[in-house]
């Protein structure tokens, strides 16, 4: 859990791109490397704004050419047709290409069965409309394209050539900006948990819908203003150079190369992207730059998905260390003739070098094994009135001709540890889909704290109090054990910051006996503690009410009656629970009410010892003849 | 009115081509869940060595098909080996497929140039002829696309349907692990079937070059119209997928005669959105089979 120091590079980055102007008539740096740079930040800042949507939450999209296409026109249109300043201009070309993207993900967000294949598919044909739009359209081109004019240059930056670096220098930093923000707070987490597992992120109280809509806006105005920047500085634009298969090809190749984690991972992309690309053109190669471009493309799917920035972050002073050098010796060697990009080049191979060289082997810690025992001042809390926590009416849940739960009236009260039993394929799960708000009952009402649930999105319902595991533990992947338990604490009922959120997270970890397991990767422990994490990660929601499906599902007698303290623990908090369940044993020895279901329906309900020796409950369970023998 | 019918008929007989783009790619995707983007790429290869050869072997375009067929089949079942080898995600075999895409669209273009290629005259004898009905006239072409089209969703569906391999195939389809476990060798299964996507490739590459010109770009404006209609027709369905490209090319026909052309893509994805709204399975689904 280091603290993140990074962001230093931000401030440095604005400072440099405003002084450089000056800087340069100080140090007769050549306009070509001025040129560079500029291209350079633009795409840094394209590549970021895609990386927002697409690399926090996962959402791949093709359609990035569209966003920053409508920045483009924009800006050729208002200023050669409407003759407005330029910076009026990009303002919009921002604000246009912000409502473009909020349609895009109004529509493709809304629908529930759009998954995130389909989204990729749905931007791939995105820019091509545009294209025939724009192509077609002789109020926006119509085929021929703009040419846009050079602006007035403001007295203390000099050339235009020095200006078009100021701009695309300041909407980068923008953008980078706003990348590292996300990523320090709740708004980055929400996409980091979105990208893992969307229904679980909605089950612990993220708000998966409006998330995506800031994303793909957020992703939409820098898109815009990078366009703007674009045809500014090119200042002769056509459709078909905007809409094209460049853009995606170029923000997908430098995020992904960079790291679509990191903040800075399409900045470091975009470097390593545009110097190869300017040593191809100098070495007259340039028909092979997206040959080379779609190669490093598949190897890094295949073999390096995290991307450059996680590789650096390992060993991130010798990286900086051994490019610096690899920089500035051969530069001042006079190497290369004196070019100072192949020097720059010379300088990233050797970083990417040490960033693959294999990591020594750090050990891993103090082999915690297995579940440490319980710690922390975890209070019991006085048994409260006597009130319902939920309440099914009703309730009927049908697939097709499946009457999957048909007509189930349950309430659970304060207190109680209600165990849910029956048979596979009895409804107990889509019981507690229903409950949990998963799926929209067919009829009936559910429920919480007195208010009906029905139609309420379920990270609305966890902030009324539900909370639930699943079956098979689904933790999130690429999230720490501590921070999987942070993110539910961060989109509670009462928001927290990622920092506070984190301190707390060890509370809800020593409740379930995984403190110091905090670092772990979700892939780096066993089932019994993923189960717990789920149950740690659920009780971080603050519940009223706590969904156990099959928590303690394939467990060994020690680790059951570890899993039954934690329960007992969490019921002592003043949790109510529902319990699903298949070891009788656990049910018997945990549950104060036992409800029996049998093909979606109510079989019986009551004291435990009275309910399991109900024949019907035991004819359902064990089959007719072993009732007739008085089992 | 006899105007809106020609249109819509001609845009039908058109929809066919993209159909037949769309078919491999509908049914990599739905049998073996890779959604192979370089199958564009393999299309565009198709049309380019039709134009190369089809002169001077003297085979003619469709004398072609012969080396061309197996050819890109194997060329298709060498990139599917590489989605096997790695067991790729959906997502990622998007991603992969994109690079392999823009890989293949840029070596075409450094060997045979950015600039316009077509048959010469002489050797395509189909560019110029056309077939008529009544008052209506479509352009030979098209209606061997047709032709080609409807010939291959019937065969590939009794295949699916009447053989041991086809049988097994929608059973790796439906879930992967079950049909494992049955003993279904899916590596072989799956190499064949992405060859034979890739073998339609080839035919529908040749076919692309009897209407017109072909530049290395036309690969991607394919995506997006076979993409709605694989969408549309439903993942998988391989006669979904022709009557989507018949309904697909039907309408931005009649739009772009009735309306004017440039607001026929708007229409057509407009349609796609609305279908996966309402029938997030495709236009045509298939009775399920249990």
């Amino acid at each position: 859990m280091r603290r993140e120091r990074g962001w230093i590079l931000i401030p440095v980055l604005a400072v440099l791109v405003a002084v450089m102007p000056q800087l340069r008539d100080a140090t007769g740096f050549a306009t070509s490397y001025v040129i560079l740079a500029s291209e350079l930040l633009f795409w840094a800042a394209l590549a970021t704004s895609w990386n927002l949507l697409s690399g926090y939450a996962g959402y791949f999209s093709f359609g990035q050419g569209a966003f920053f296409g409508v920045g483009v026109y924009a800006m050729a249109v208002l200023t050669v047709r409407m003759g407005w300043d330029w910076w009026q201009a990009i303002l919009v070309g921002g604000v246009l290409s912000t409502v473009l993207a909020l349609v895009v993900g109004f529509i493709a967000f809304r629908l529930r069965s759009l998954r995130g294949e389909i989204f990729a598919l749905l931007t791939l044909a995105l820019p091509f409309i545009l294209l025939a739009v724009a192509r077609l359209n002789d109020a926006i081109d119509g085929g021929q394209g703009l040419t846009v004019p050079v602006p007035k240059v403001p007295g203390w930056i000099g050339t235009p050539q020095d200006f078009f670096f100021v701009v695309s220098g300041a909407v980068a930093v923008v953008a980078i900006a706003v990348s590292y923000w996300m990523s320090q707070t709740r708004y980055g987490w929400a996409l980091f948990a979105i990208h893992d597992d969307e229904d679980v992120a909605e089950a612990i109280g993220v708000p998966t819908f409006s998330h995506k809509m800031y994303a793909i806006a957020l992703t939409g105005v820098i898109a815009g203003l990078a366009g703007g920047a674009y045809a500014l500085r090119v200042g002769f634009v056509t459709p078909e150079g905007t809409f094209n298969l460049r853009v995606p090809v170029m923000v997908i190749v430098m995020s992904v190369l960079g790291g679509r984690r990191h903040w800075a991972g399409p900045l470091v992309g975009a470097l390593y992207v545009m110097i190869l690309q300017n040593r191809l053109q100098t070495l007259k190669l340039e028909g092979w730059s997206l040959v080379i471009l779609g190669v490093v493309l598949i190897a890094l799917v295949l073999l390096a998905p995290d991307g450059l920035m996680s590789r650096f972050a390992r060993r991130r002073w010798t990286v900086a260390g051994v490019a610096v050098l690899g920089v500035l010796v051969p530069a001042l060697a006079g190497a290369f003739g004196g070019d100072f990009v192949w020097s720059v080049a010379s300088g990233l191979l050797l970083a990417a070098f040490v960033g693959f060289l294999p990591a020594r082997r750090t050990e891993a810690g103090e082999a915690g094994s297995g579940a440490v025992a319980a710690q922390g001042e975890w209070a019991d809390a006085p048994a409260s009135a006597d009130e319902v926590v939920v309440e099914t009416v009703d309730v009927k849940k049908h697939f097709g001709g499946l009457k999957a739960v048909d007509g189930v009236s349950i309430q659970v009260r304060s207190g109680e540890i209600l165990g849910l039993v029956g048979p596979n394929g009895s409804g107990k799960t889509t019981l507690v889909n229903l409950i949990s708000g998963f799926f929209p009952p067919t009829s009936g009402t559910v429920k919480v704290g007195g208010v009906d649930t029905t139609g309420m999105r379920p990270h609305h319902i966890a902030h009324l109090g539900v909370a639930r595991t699943y079956q098979i533990p689904r933790p999130f992947p690429s999230l720490t054990v501590r921070d999987n338990v942070a993110i539910a604490i961060m989109f509670g009922r009462e928001p927290k910051s990622l920092h506070a959120a984190r301190q707390e997270a060890e509370r809800y970890l020593a409740l379930v006996g995984l403190a110091g397991r905090g670092d772990d990767l979700p892939g780096g422990i066993n089932l019994h503690e993923r189960q717990l994490l789920e149950m740690a990660r659920a009780m971080a929601t603050r519940p009223k009410l706590l969904l156990l499906d099959e928590a303690l599902a394939g467990l060994n007698p020690v680790e059951i009656d570890n899993a039954v303290e934690v329960v007992w623990r969490i019921h002592r908090s003043g949790v109510s629970i529902v319990l699903v369940e298949h070891l009788l044993r656990v049910v018997n020895q945990l549950a104060t009410r036992i409800v029996v279901m049998n093909q979606g329906t109510v079989l019986a309900s009551g004291e435990p010892s009275v309910v399991m020796r109900d024949p019907q409950v035991v004819s359902a369970y064990l089959g007719r003849s072993a009732d007739a023998q008085g089992h | 009115m006899e105007q809106a019918i020609q249109a819509a008929i001609s845009g039908a007989l058109q929809g066919s081509l993209f159909a037949l783009m769309a078919l491999g790619l509908s049914l990599t995707w739905g049998f073996l869940r890779v959604i192979n983007l370089a199958h564009f790429g393999v299309i565009l290869l198709g049309a380019y060595l039709t134009i190369e050869w089809a002169g001077p072997t003297g085979l003619g375009p469709l004398g072609v098909l012969v080396v061309t067929v197996p050819i890109l089949f194997v060329v298709a079942a060498v990139i599917h080996l590489l989605y096997d080898r790695f067991e790729v995600s959906e997502l990622n075999s998007l991603l992969i497929s994109y690079g392999l895409l823009i890989l293949m669209i840029q070596l075409v273009q450094n060997y045979w140039t950015a600039d316009f290629q077509r048959l010469p005259g002489d050797i395509n004898p189909y560019a110029t002829r056309s077939v008529s009905v009544g008052s209506l006239i479509f352009p030979l072409p098209t209606v061997m696309a047709a032709l080609f089209a409807a010939v291959l969703v019937v065969g590939i569906r009794l295949f699916l349907d009447r053989t041991y391999a086809g049988r097994a195939l929608q059973a790796f389809g439906q879930d992967r692990q079950i049909a494992a476990a049955f003993g279904i060798d899916h590596r072989t299964l799956g190499i064949l079937l992405a060859g034979a996507s890739g073998a339609t490739a080839a035919v529908a590459g040749t076919l692309f070059t009897l209407r017109g010109t072909v530049t290395p770009d036309s690969a991607m404006e394919w995506v997006g119209l076979v993409f709605a209609i694989v969408i549309l027709g439903g993942i998988g369905n391989v006669a979904g997928t022709l009557w989507a490209g018949l309904l697909v090319g039907a309408v931005s026909g009649l739009v772009a005669v009735v309306w004017n052309p440039a607001t026929s893509p708007l229409v057509v994805f407009s349609l796609v959105v609305l279908a996966l709204i309402f029938r997030p399975q495709g236009l045509f689904r298939r009775k399920a089979a249990h």
